[in-house]
């Protein structure tokens, strides 16, 4: 070869270069290339360069022309097939051979990479539309591998997995060959980078495919592969490995080593999605119309299924977001309507399956329009089947409030077992579900509850009616709490079960205030008349509503209740200790402000022995309590009296009244005393009178009257008139299975009423005027902080607050910061009638 | 026929024995708490001065720490001294 120095350049290229490219085409044909002859090819690429000044640029000139005739012959081949599967078959042979090439023929000419000749013509051969990227591409690359032996670390390596795999995987083809151990493809993973990936040879390679075959068949062999996928999606025979080495053909011709994918997507891509949509559309609608919708539903179900897996086959993973895109459009999006009109009557159904499966297909589609549509019919179903359900059964559950909670729960459960069940307990229905429960709970057709208001209230004339649920929940509690036989029926987690449920449908009611007011009531009677059935359980609850929310002044009060009636047994202890006379006194004494409400003391002549113990219960407590007076509360007061007569001896456990009244026979057991006289011996009020003669005449539920009355005929306390004779049953008994008992015991005190019958019509008048206060001190609190606020963030921030006790309406905020206003605690912005400013 | 009491629980609240309506200091009833408290009661309970007058315990304290030199009752300029019974 030395003998070649000294010659003029041309004559170098023209002496060497012929025999080397017999090797270069014996390679471009896969023929057997040997060790020898390979490694001529590197010795004469470096000899030609390294002598001749432009050797560079006639190799690689050279090198195209050969490239071309090359690519021309395999063209001729493939087209000149006629049946689909044979071309796309032939194609893929070819486009196989080429592409293993394209990963050893550049080796030898690596020594091209650094002349600068080759950079301009490997611009000119590239496709037009990829052109400017990868002129760029290219030149980087040149100047980044001038180090020739390692591994290409360019920005390009930043390709998609599939295509680093695929061209991984001819890394070793191209080791395998660099050896010069001959050149069959086999393929196995190694995760290097291939070295030839940015050379211009091998960009020149696939440059040329790509413009002078692929441009001319690309259409061809899309259709064909399209056809290919449309024969699988009908069932018919079909190869699959057709389709998936067009798809690599299509992503490994791409030498724009920024967007590796440009040509896949351009071409492969649009065409599939294409064929896709057209598919389904015909299929879909034929489908529908066949075998109705809720078998279309599962239809559409399945076919997304199996065109995910599909796609896992046939397209790259950059494709599949836009693919299942076109899908739900084609399968969905376009049958909306059609499916969404099912959706009521499924529901109506308790199809959960079904319904899951819709929630599934919707959930899908974007923005939610589907679910969306969904969650309204949920909502609407609820509301309406669950107010129908309460109106059927409104006659039992108005009167009874176990039935009425339990009713309401099981609707509760009903319903969320099917948003668990159909919709996967999904966030959103959830909230659906609660909206819809709060209608039902609030709802006041059923059963209402008028809030009267008097004069009095500042300006509020009426107010609108309200549910009665949160009384009957309260009813419930005391029902569980009380040693009634419904909480001596259950187990103690049976009671906490239902206890909770009880918080659960708390939760929806807007009048949280009522049902705290009822629970306070009957609190207070469970309390004072010592029916707790488990007095722990009476503090778990309060540490509930607690946690459920409850104002924490409300809470803390309940809690003052229980410290009052702890304290008052130990004050009770050192009574009885100081004094031996009064073992059968109890006191409670309470903090005025903790308890219900409690109304004006009644006066009433009490039985000569309860006289005496008064004063002694009265001094001992001064001495506790210097500075302290008591006041007693004897509507509350209740006891234990021994009633003897001919025929047995009874305990009956009594009010105070009722006890005054009936001491009034003590010293004449067989008069008859009237209205007027009783009035005078006990002097008690008018009202308080008759209502405890009639517990006395006519107390549910008892055979034996322990008083009489003449005329008998009376059907009202309100009938009384002053001379109304009463006397004593003699014949008294308890009667039990229809037998008169000579000893027992009995309860006279029934619902022990903790206010007198005129404060009792002020109860729920007080329930508006405590919501007219809490009112007035939560805007005043906020303005305190806020200074100067619009109408509307300040109501947003005012219901926040109120939303644990009432649902402030809009009229009453109103109303009360017009008079906020005329009492000068805030005014008005003089520019925006909608500002206010607090006033200090 | 006979009528006798086995047992009886009577009921009371109790109020305090003060000789005025409104606590001097803070103006509020002494039936209800001064101006810091929300329960009225025990939570916030009356004292006493020898020159037997009364205030909100947390009121009257309150005041006597605002005076430097000499403590006294803000009502009667006596100097001021708890009345323990």
């Amino acid at each position: 070869m030395l003998r070649a120095i000294g010659k003029r350049d041309r004559d170098i290229f023209e002496e060497v270069w012929p025999d080397k490219r017999r090797i270069v085409l014996k390679l471009l044909r896969q023929d057997t290339v040997s060790q020898r002859e390979w490694q001529d090819l590197f010795f004469g690429v470096h000899f030609v360069c390294l002598w001749d000044e432009k050797g560079a640029a006639k190799i690689y000139d050279c090198l195209q022309q050969d490239i071309v005739e090359f690519i021309v012959q395999a063209q001729s081949q493939v087209q000149a097939q006629r049946g689909e599967q044979a071309l796309l078959a032939t194609y893929i042979v070819e486009w196989r051979k080429f592409f293993t090439q394209s990963n050893y023929l550049p080796l030898p000419f690596r020594q091209l990479e650094q002349s600068p000749q080759v950079k301009p013509s490997s611009s000119s051969s590239t496709s037009a539309s990829a052109s400017g990227a990868s002129t760029s591409a290219a030149a980087a690359s040149c100047s980044n591998n001038s180090s020739k032996t390692g591994p290409s670390t360019s920005a390009a390596a930043a390709s998609t997995s599939a295509a680093a795999s695929t061209t991984a995987s001819s890394t070793t083809a191209a080791a395998a060959a660099a050896s010069g151990s001959g050149n069959n493809g086999s393929s196995t993973t190694t995760s290097k980078k291939n070295p030839t990936e940015d050379s211009p040879v091998r960009k020149l390679m696939l440059d040329s495919w790509n413009k002078h075959i692929f441009h001319d068949i690309k259409h061809r062999l899309q259709d064909s592969a399209m056809k290919i996928v449309h024969a699988e999606r009908n069932g018919d025979a079909y190869d699959a490995q057709l389709v998936v080495g067009v798809r690599e053909s299509y992503v490994n011709l791409s030498s724009n080593s920024e967007d590796k994918l440009e040509i896949y997507r351009e071409n492969f891509e649009m065409a599939y999605l294409k064929a896709t949509a057209e598919f389904y559309r015909l299929k879909s609608t034929e489908q529908q119309q066949e075998n109705g919708v809720l078998a279309y539903m599962k239809y559409a179900d399945s076919k997304l299924r199996e065109e995910e897996v599909r796609a896992k086959r046939y397209l790259e993973p950059s494709s599949f977001s836009i693919l299942t895109y076109t899908l739900v459009k084609v399968l969905i999006v376009d049958h909306l309507n059609s499916i969404i009109a099912e959706c009521p009557a499924l529901i109506r159904d308790y199809e959960t399956e079904r319904l899951n499966l819709m929630f599934r297909l919707m959930d899908r589609v974007l923005h939610g329009v589907g679910v969306e549509a969904m969650m309204g019919d949920l909502q609407r179903h609820i509301m309406s089947a669950g107010l129908a359900d309460m109106l059927s059964a409104s006659e039992v559950i108005t009167q009874d409030s176990e039935k009425y909670v339990e009713r309401l729960l099981e609707l509760f459960n009903k319903f969320s077992d099917l948003v668990r069940n159909a919709f996967n307990d999904d966030p959103r229905f959830l909230t659906a579900r609660d909206i819809a429960f709060k209608t039902v709970v609030n709802d006041t057709s059923v059963f209402k509850m008028e809030l009267p208001t008097s004069i009095a209230n500042r300006g509020v004339k009426y107010t609108a009616p309200e549910s009665k649920c949160p009384e009957l929940l309260a009813n419930y509690c005391d029902m569980l709490l009380r040693r009634t036989p419904l909480s001596k029926r259950l187990t103690s987690e049976q009671i906490d079960a239902r206890l909770r449920d009880v918080l659960l449908v708390l939760k929806y009611v807007n009048n949280k205030d009522v049902f705290m007011r009822y629970h306070k009531v009957h609190l207070t009677r469970r309390l004072i008349l010592g029916t707790s059935a488990d007095s722990e359980k009476e503090e778990d609850i309060v540490e509930w509503l607690r946690e459920v929310g409850m104002p924490a002044d409300y809470v803390n009060r309940l809690a003052r209740m229980f410290q009052d009636i702890k304290v008052s047994e130990d004050l009770n202890t050192q009574f009885r200790s100081s004094t031996s006379r009064h073992d059968a006194i109890n006191i409670k004494i309470l903090n005025a402000g903790a308890w219900a409400r409690c109304s004006e003391r009644v006066s009433v002549s009490l039985p000569i022995e309860l006289e005496d113990y008064i004063p002694d219960v009265e001094e001992f407590y001064k001495k506790k309590h210097s500075g302290r007076k008591l006041q007693w509360y004897h509507h509350m007061s209740n006891g234990t009296i021994t009633f003897v007569n001919n025929f047995g001896r009874y305990d009956l456990d009594v009010t105070t009244f009722q006890m005054a009244v009936l001491f009034a026979w003590n010293q004449r057991q067989h008069d008859k005393i009237s209205y007027e006289n009783l009035r005078l011996a006990t002097e008690l009020p008018d009202p308080e009178l008759r209502r405890t003669l009639w517990s006395l005449v006519a107390f549910p539920k008892i055979k034996k009257q322990i008083l009489l009355m003449e005329p008998t005929a009376i059907a009202s306390p309100k009938d009384f008139t002053e001379n109304t004779m009463f006397y004593i049953n003699q014949e008294f008994a308890i009667v039990k299975n229809g037998k008169s008992q000579r000893r027992g015991k009995l309860n006279l005190i029934g619902r022990l009423q903790l206010s007198t019958e005129r404060s009792q019509q002020e109860d729920n008048q007080s329930i508006v005027q405590l919501r007219i206060l809490r009112t007035q001190e939560a805007i005043i609190k906020i303005m305190k902080v806020r200074k100067r606020m619009n109408n509307a963030a300040l109501q947003g921030e005012l219901i926040d607050i109120l939303k644990n006790m009432f649902l402030p309406s809009k009229k009453m905020i109103k109303e009360q910061l017009e008079w906020l206003i005329e009492h000068k605690y805030m005014r008005r912005d003089d520019d925006d009638i909608n500002m206010f400013i607090y006033v200090a | 026929m006979k009528v006798t009491i086995k047992s009886w629980t009577g009921v009371a609240t109790w109020r305090w024995i003060a000789n005025d309506e409104n606590c001097g200091i803070c103006r509020m009833s002494f039936e209800s708490t001064c101006p810091e408290c929300a329960l009225p009661g025990d939570d916030c309970p009356l004292v006493w001065g020898v020159c037997s007058h009364c205030f909100h315990m947390h009121c009257i304290v309150k005041w006597l720490n605002l005076q430097p030199l000499n403590k006294q009752c803000p009502m009667c300029r006596q100097s001021w001294k708890f009345n323990i019974h």
